[in-house]
């Protein structure tokens, strides 16, 4: 008797236990017997907009209830519930790294016949096509909002001291000597924040570097060493126009310092807007593409897309999803986001601008566009805190240092994926 | 241990039964939460796995990149440089304050609450705090006084940046220590001290031959704490530095969290997690073996 009981009080234990280690599945139906969608986006900035949609999605839906998440450091909760296996049914994500780890993990679903699709400017899907690691069959995201990087400045300033837009890079540095002469510091950086550092990377790479550079890499066909040269030999002359020892400051001082008056211009991308004039509401701020290359002809604008919807692979209800997402695409609610956040529409059509974007609207306009070349960087890699090093670097052969570097790190970073990626042109021949 | 002595076989006593139902649910959790997650981690250790999704087994290679990858030779380099400074520097300072502590002086139990503060706040919120200090504040304290080391901020060179985490890093450990310390004064009985002050012991001497073996099983115990504490260093990396600049500061805890939760690393951060494991349960096993030798028992 003692025997039995005491197996049931152990046994007891450890079923509790158990039951504590695999709580947390649960069925997606809430009380009402609606369908509740969960949507987890990686844009905090973005939260009122979101929740705004959210509930005017629930005023209008009487079948589906969306649940919007906005947390801070998306990315790593993310992954921290796939971890997890507790999934949400549609995840708002960028189109950089992660997009290209979660395809070649096989976590989202292919959503190739949804509707929507046709009203996406080509563009923005074919940026996402760059981003497999192998080609792959099939739509896997739904491009919503791009953002656009290059230069942002004090449009008061520039009228006041009549200076000119560059574009060369000449014309450039030039004008960085003409803000200088006045007594005004013409840029500001943030490169505390590593992650900054790339900024001016990308913007100037853009124009520098093929933008299939990681595939022709992983390929077997191309060396970074003798693209980024240039590349990084120009951002390094930036900081010649900095303010002393940018790396003791961070983006939101950066951002803080620009929104003050204290540099003219600031190399960054359209989504420090907020940011920006969340510290100053009233400044007038335009952009210009970076000038990196000496022939105005060849820029282009450094443009990716910042927030885009994917469905996860085990989602139960595809078609509701896909009524999220029509609902999100509607006119009206592009639109209403893109006053909030100074973004760039994926959709097409007519749509009003941040007058922040005046600057850039040819280029948006006309598709002169190229992807962020740190969306192909693996983020443990740390290219930014690479550069970081390479700017801090004063010794003279700094710049051998870094590109050597980059090459070795890259192979040791993406050993799989590039078996992968000469496996599959293997089996093409 | 005790049980074993008994003869095989004999049923168990209602006093054992009562400790086996304390002990058996504390096992289980402690199973569960340490030991599952540790044969987990060596298992994904063996794969590319990068947190989500399809993987592959890739054998011992995580293991094998672990000792030829730069970075975490690196960060192995600076935590053991930091978990030294700060052990010695913390075990140093709080020693002192709590030989200053235990005199009678005035408004001593004051003073010891205020010096525990650091201990109750976060470390983030510290972290953040110090970091406008050494951004903004002690460089205009540099600009205004002319010293010319203070000018520039401490957390942007790769020389001084883990000068300003260890000095954070301290400011928050010492109270811990201290605390400890002072208990431990307060176990020497004040025979001891009179009867060596009528053998004419006083000042060094005192301390050295009477005060410190007498306290020798505290030292250990803040000696191994400290140690563990500063090798785990994550939380003044994570506000101060971010592991910058030039990751000059990354920390084998910091590297772990960045790469394999925010990087797509985490087969193999969960390998380096296994290997920091066994080589912080080597060390502590290390210094309490050395260190309890010397332990003198009244």
């Amino acid at each position: 008797m003692t025997k039995k009981r005491r197996c049931t009080a152990i046994f007891l234990v450890v079923a509790t236990t158990m039951s504590l280690l695999f709580s947390g599945c649960s069925n997606k139906k809430n009380k009402d017997g609606k369908v509740v969608i969960e949507l987890v986006q990686y844009k905090p900035e973005a939260v009122d907009v979101f929740e705004a949609l959210e509930e005017k999605f629930n005023a209008t839906h009487d079948d589906i209830e969306l649940v919007i998440d906005s947390p801070n450091d998306a990315m790593t909760i993310l992954k921290t519930r796939f971890i997890r296996e507790d999934n949400p049914d549609i995840i708002g994500i960028g189109g950089d790294i992660n997009y290209s780890n979660f395809l070649d993990a096989e976590m989202l679903m292919d959503v190739s016949d949804f509707d929507g699709l046709s009203d996406i400017k080509e563009n923005y899907l074919s940026t996402n096509k760059d981003l497999e690691y192998v080609p792959m069959d099939g739509v896997y995201a739904v491009p919503y909002m791009a953002n656009a990087a290059g230069i942002l400045y004090n449009r008061d300033m520039f009228e006041e001291h009549n200076w000119s837009i560059p574009t060369t890079w000449d014309e450039f540095l030039q004008l960085c000597e003409d803000i200088e002469a006045e007594g005004i510091q013409p840029l500001y950086f943030g490169f505390k924040d590593t992650w900054t550092c790339l900024a001016p990377w990308n913007a100037i790479a853009v124009n520098l570097c093929p933008s299939d550079i990681a595939y022709q890499v992983n390929s077997g066909n191309a060396k970074f060493s003798d693209v980024y040269e240039e590349v990084a030999v120009k951002e390094r002359v930036l900081l010649d126009y900095a303010q002393p020892n940018p790396v003791a400051y961070g983006y939101n001082d950066a951002c803080t310092a620009f929104a003050r008056g204290e540099s003219a211009m600031y190399v960054i991308g359209s989504y420090a807007i907020s940011q920006i004039k969340s510290v100053n509401p009233d400044m007038n701020i335009d952009s210009f593409v970076f000038p990196a290359s000496n022939n105005a002809d060849e820029n282009i604008l450094n443009s990716g897309n910042d927030l885009m919807f994917c469905i996860m692979e085990d989602c139960e209800y595809k078609e509701e999803a896909y009524e999220v997402l029509r609902f999100l695409l509607e006119d009206e609610n592009v639109q209403f986001y893109l006053d909030d956040q100074s973004a760039v529409p994926c959709k097409k059509g007519d749509f009003t601008l941040a007058s922040e974007l005046d600057g850039m609207n040819d280029y948006i306009v006309n598709g002169i566009v190229a992807d962020y070349q740190d969306h192909h960087y693996p983020s443990e890699m740390s290219v930014d805190a690479m550069i970081q090093t390479y700017l801090l670097d004063n010794s003279s052969n700094a710049l051998d240092t870094f590109l050597a570097r980059f090459d070795k790190e890259w192979e040791r970073y993406n050993r799989d994926i590039i078996a992968k990626v000469q496996e599959y042109q293997e089996k093409e021949e | 241990m005790e049980k074993s002595k008994k003869k095989a076989r004999e049923p168990w006593s209602q006093n054992d039964k009562i400790f086996l139902g304390i002990l058996i649910p504390v096992l289980l959790l402690f199973f569960c939460f340490n030991t599952l997650p540790l044969i987990k981690g060596f298992y994904y250790g063996l794969t590319n796995f990068r947190g989500y999704g399809s993987y592959d087994f890739v054998g011992l290679r995580n293991f094998i990149d672990l000792f030829s990858d730069v970075r975490v030779g690196k960060s192995y380099l600076f935590t053991f440089k930091y978990a030294i400074v700060m052990t010695i520097l913390v075990n140093l300072i709080s020693l002192i304050l709590a030989l200053g502590l235990n005199r009678n002086i005035k408004g001593k139990n004051a003073l010891r609450g205020i010096y525990f503060v650091p201990n109750i706040l976060g470390g983030l919120v510290v972290g953040y705090i110090f970091s406008f200090v050494f951004t903004y504040i002690l460089p205009a304290v540099g600009d205004m006084t002319g010293i010319g080391f203070l000018q520039n901020s401490m957390l942007a060179s790769t020389k001084t940046a883990w000068i300003a985490i260890v000095i954070v890093g301290a400011w928050q450990g010492i109270a811990m220590n201290t605390i400890i310390y002072i208990s431990g004064l307060q176990t020497v009985p004040e025979e001891v001290y009179e009867a060596c002050m009528l053998d004419g012991a006083s000042g060094w001497k005192k301390f050295s031959k009477i005060t410190f073996p007498l306290i020798m099983p505290f030292f250990t115990i803040n000696l191994v704490l400290c140690m563990k504490n500063a090798l785990m260093v994550f939380d003044q990396i994570m506000s101060l530095t971010k592991g910058g600049p030039s990751q000059s500061t990354e920390s084998i805890s910091y590297l772990i969290y960045k790469n394999g939760m925010d990087g797509g690393q985490f087969g193999f951060q969960s390998a380096n997690a296994f290997v920091f494991f066994i080589v912080i349960v080597v060390i502590s096993f290390l210094q309490m073996k050395f260190l309890g030798g010397k332990e003198e028992q009244l």
